[in-house]
């Protein structure tokens, strides 16, 4: 949700922006749009369609993950010129990482998870938490400063814990939709 | 009732070709941040 509430964000930002310069909103040129839709059917049938998400084993899902984010990876890689495309594929790139060393599932303590919600501090270690996420203790967590540790404020309306990767991608979304313009038509000589 | 036919007319007639490329980018920029990040809102802790 935060992640889309970015792109909302950078849309009307480039919209106004386009609008108070006098210029009409430009359509990113983004590539190989089939890749991502290929690139998300992994997940979607991991994490989102109850009726596969349930009976599937957690090897599978977290297979599936990491699948999906390669593929993803090699989108932002083919659309790289973009602006903010870069800083998006690195946020990718990081929560790929840290995902890929803990056994497929983003990482996340057993506080920041009590910060959530209290009843969740109880859960096992090593449980699956939400949606992508396992619980893991800081010291049985590899690259702990990627997994999902930063919090919103406690004034945020919003509960949610995210990753380093997390900011990246929501900042480099914003950045790719807010500075979309087309050029401004000179009069010919 | 003419009258609101013909407004929605004029309406799908400003639905030009970038609207729907526009549609066709944020819907895959959806996609792409979706699967790309892991925050998580507390939900679930089903498994």
């Amino acid at each position: 949700m935060i992640l889309l509430l970015a792109i909302l964000a950078g849309l009307l930002v480039g919209l106004v922006r386009a609008r108070l310069r006098g210029r009409s909103y430009g359509v990113p040129p983004l590539r190989f749009l089939w890749l991502a839709l290929i690139a998300f059917l992994p997940q979607f049938f991991a994490f989102y369609l109850p009726v596969t998400r349930d009976s599937m084993p957690d090897a599978w899902a977290a297979a599936s993950l990491i699948i999906s984010q390669v593929l993803l990876l090699a989108f932002a890689w083919l659309n790289r010129k973009l602006a903010g495309m870069p800083l998006l594929a690195c946020g990718l790139a990081l929560n790929l990482v840290v995902i890929t060393a803990n056994g497929g599932f983003m990482p996340i303590s057993p506080e920041t998870a009590a910060h959530l919600a209290p009843a969740f501090a109880a859960l096992q270690p090593g449980s699956r938490f939400g949606t992508k996420d396992i619980l893991l203790p800081p010291e049985n967590t590899r690259l702990a400063w990627l997994a999902d540790r930063f919090l919103l404020p406690d004034w945020s309306p919003y509960n949610v814990a995210f990753s380093l990767g997390d900011m990246l991608i929501a900042v480099g979304v914003f950045w790719l939709l807010a500075t979309q313009e087309t050029p401004l038509n000179l009069p010919k000589p | 009732m003419k009258n609101k036919l013909a407004q929605l007319f004029l309406m799908t007639q400003k639905i030009n070709r970038q609207h729907i490329q526009l549609t066709f980018a944020i819907l895959t920029l959806m996609l792409l941040v979706l699967g790309a990040g892991a925050p998580e809102s507390g939900g679930d802790a089903s498994r």
